[in-house]
């Protein structure tokens, strides 16, 4: 009798998931191996009887192209600077999200309205924000008497990297403080009255108490935004189309630009892949290095 | 004074208004068949298809009156369908274009710039539309311009035409005129330069001159201009389209955008279509490269900045006293597969190109953006009861006239031959990275014009089956 259950209750569990893995086939598993078998072609998409097996020619074309690297350069520098400045504002916003004062759950509803807004709206209205002549930034700075001359943010190479890394930084904090905020409120507070008894300061129960209980969520948060930060291609596109030049390109967009404007499909599809390789590598060393996915040992 | 200017403005306003509500009479009149017999003993094709066929456009309402044109067909002779526009924007009709094409979902009619026509015509993705050409009438086309301009490929036509556009000097002739410049007209490069220089320095509240600088297909069609000014050129359309491109020219021109650059707004590094009409509409610049567009929404946003615009030809080279414009012989096409509509197309196209009453509606649309392309429309009367006649009737001329000799562009350079390898160039931003090296990264315009030089050999060496 035990048996059965057993075996309708595996049933229903295949039932219950199989929606995700039939949608997972096929808008993830499927789209992943055609684009490393197009990485492995030359594909003219408007000449579909001209394909041809091109082995490894476009792996040999982006890495000689120095716009794949500087793209690459600066998607470490647009990456790296996300993640470091999500983290560490992720963190604080939690910390003063997890005070009990009176009417916190307001400001804990608003941190998600940046996550929730399209991103197209938003690189919309931050490119009138931006906006040198007519913006509110230019305007509220120069307001305050911060600056005298106009700034040109998204004109200008390095203040374009500063404006697209303030959009993804203003953009997904939430997520990271959503995160870290949930794993707050399950650290025994116990642990804080027995460091308080030993006269442990605030500092120290910080260093001591709160980061470690923090390690593993952060872990994962850092490596998930890092993924998809380092992948990211809407908000540069939408805001700088990757310039001015091409100071701005990440791989994503050269990616796009190699596939649809050059119409190198297989090039863009190499650069895919070639993401996709860095970026698990990337994950497993991370992931190994905090040995996250080891049980701890009591 | 001022009461009487906003009489006029009161009076074009009016007159406007009553246009735009004849438009809807007329078609309304048209239907009822007012037209009807001339027009069927021309296009006798019917159809029992049902259906919607897509038909491509640039931004803006002319696209629209076409397909009002091409519906007043289908209502008489293919009551199952309906031609519906979709409208492209100019940054992103290469990406649209190229990604429907290849997803084998193009639309059934499209009406795209010549660089891209010209691509597709060579890459054999388009049918032929001579019998729709001898039903339309081949001797028809203004004085100064040639059938082929608009798109022939190896004794074919494949694109039929729609309009032409030139970009020319949009001058604000009142600041012109205050700091005693002189007639724009007789300008060559020293003194457009010199004009710049003086404004920025008189008029802090305007930049001297605004040019699109972005990465971007308007920055192309800006610079493409002042190289074939200089001499310089992509291709040599009589040697199989041997790249040209690194010559004392076209360092020249890319040396002149640095000079001009001083006295542009510092954010036209990201200038594109858009940024350019911005500045000239809300009166941010005193001189730009633009087509025609402007005025129309000069006219409904800032009566005082459409009243002293004026556009003239290019200022003139100083050696060579070239002073071409970018001009987009524009047309429509058919593409060849996955169209189920191929004859239908053909039908409402020949039927709206032998309406002078359709074709005059087009170019009415949107003044003076869109020039006609045949003789008879712009010798048609109607076509000169545009309110904006009354006080832009030179400039209008300029656009529609005046231009054609200095006609060239990257599909056509100096019209020395149809270009089919433009549209890849352009989609790879190739002229607008070459002037970015110049502007944004201080590089060299020589070393600039042998790294332009040096990607223009790749797309002719990866599309070298296009021109051989």
């Amino acid at each position: 009798m035990q048996a059965d259950w057993k075996v309708a209750d595996n049933r229903l569990g295949i039932l219950f998931i199989l929606p995700f893995v039939l949608a997972a086939l096929v808008f993830m598993v499927y789209p992943v191996l055609d684009a490393v078998r197009m990485a492995f072609f030359y594909i003219d998409p408007l000449n579909p009887t001209g394909d041809h097996f091109a082995g490894f020619d476009n792996f040999r074309f982006i890495f000689s192209d120095p716009l794949f690297w500087k793209s690459f350069k600066n998607a470490a520098v647009w990456t790296g600077t996300s993640i470091v400045l999500q983290t560490l504002i992720g963190v604080s916003l939690a910390l003063l999200l997890h005070l009990q004062l009176r009417g916190i759950s307001f400001f804990r509803g608003l941190l998600l309205f940046p996550y929730i807004v399209p991103t197209v709206v938003i690189a919309l209205t931050w490119q009138w924000m931006l906006n040198p002549e007519v913006g509110i930034v230019n305007y509220a700075l120069k307001r305050a008497g911060l600056i005298s001359e106009n700034i040109y943010w998204l004109s200008t190479p390095g203040m374009a990297m500063i404006s697209t890394i303030m959009l993804n930084v203003w953009k997904y904090t939430p997520f990271v403080t959503i995160c870290v905020l949930a794993r707050l409120q399950t650290i025994p507070l116990e642990l804080y009255d027995a460091a308080a008894v030993d006269g442990a300061s605030l500092v120290r129960r910080f260093l001591d108490i709160t980061l470690p209980q923090l390690a593993e969520v952060l872990v994962v948060v850092i490596v998930f935004r890092t993924i998809w930060t380092f992948n990211k291609f809407e908000e540069i596109y939408l805001l700088t189309r990757g310039g001015p030049g091409t100071s701005t390109f990440n791989l994503a967009i050269y990616s796009f630009e190699q596939s649809i404007a050059n119409l190198k499909m297989g090039v863009g599809a190499a650069t895919g892949v070639f993401m996709m390789c860095l970026l698990f590598a990337g994950s497993v060393i991370y992931i190994r290095l905090f040995r996250f996915d080891e049980e701890s040992t009591p | 004074m001022k009461m009487k200017q906003a009489d006029t403005g009161k009076r074009m306003s009016a007159t406007r208004r009553k246009f735009l509500t004849d438009l809807s009479v007329l078609t309304a009149g048209a239907v009822a068949g007012t037209l009807a017999p001339e027009l069927s003993a021309l296009a006798q094709t019917t159809s029992n298809k049902t259906g919607v066929v897509r038909v491509w456009g640039e931004p803006g309402p002319y696209g629209g009156v076409a397909v009002d044109a091409m519906n007043e067909w289908a209502t008489k002779f293919a009551p199952g369908l309906k031609f519906q526009i979709e409208t492209l924007g100019w940054d992103s009709v290469y990406v649209k274009l190229m990604t429907d094409l290849a997803a084998r979902r193009p639309a059934n009619c499209i009406s795209v710039e010549s660089p891209i026509a010209m691509q597709l015509m060579a890459q054999g993705l388009l049918e032929p539309l001579d019998d729709v050409v001898s039903k339309v009438g081949k001797n028809r086309i203004i004085k100064g311009a040639k059938l082929e301009y608009w798109g022939a490929w190896k004794g074919k036509q494949y694109v039929l035409p729609a309009h032409h556009q030139p970009h020319l000097l949009i001058v604000r002739m009142d600041v012109i005129n205050e700091l005693g410049l002189g007639n724009p007209d007789t300008w060559d490069w020293n003194d457009l330069l010199k004009a710049a220089k003086t404004v920025s320095e008189k008029r802090k509240d305007m930049a001297g001159i605004t040019l699109a600088l972005g990465r971007n297909l308007c920055t192309d069609y800006h610079f493409a201009a002042l190289m074939h000014s200089a001499g310089g050129r992509m291709f040599d359309a009589e040697k199989q389209f041997e790249v040209v491109f690194n010559s004392p020219g076209t360092i020249e021109a890319l040396e002149f955008v640095k000079e001009l650059y001083a006295y542009m707004p510092k954010s036209a590094v990201s200038y594109s279509f858009l940024e350019v009409t911005d500045a000239i509409v809300t009166g941010k610049t005193a001189m730009a490269f633009y087509w025609g567009r402007p005025y129309g929404r000069a006219f409904e946003e800032n009566k005082q900045v459409f009243q002293n615009l004026e556009s003239f030809n290019h200022a003139r080279h100083p050696k060579t006293g070239n002073r071409y414009n970018w001009n987009d012989f524009q047309g429509w096409c058919i593409p060849k597969q996955n169209n189920a509509f191929v004859d239908e197309v053909k039908a409402a196209l020949a039927y709206y190109q032998t309406s002078p009453q359709w074709l005059v509606r087009y170019c009415q649309s949107l003044m003076p953006n869109v020039s006609p392309v045949y003789q008879d429309v712009l010798d048609n009367k109607e076509l000169y009861t545009h309110p904006f006649f009354e006080t832009k009737r030179r400039t209008i001329m300029t656009y529609y006239e005046t231009s054609v000799p200095y006609s060239s562009s990257t599909a056509n350079e100096m019209l020395k031959g149809v270009n089919p390898l433009a549209g890849i160039v352009h989609g790879r931003s190739i002229l607008a990275e070459t002037v970015q090296k110049v502007i944004l990264e201080n590089v060299k315009p020589a070393d600039a014009a042998k790294w332009g030089h040096a990607q223009l050999e790749q797309v002719r060496k990866e599309h070298i089956s296009l021109v051989l």
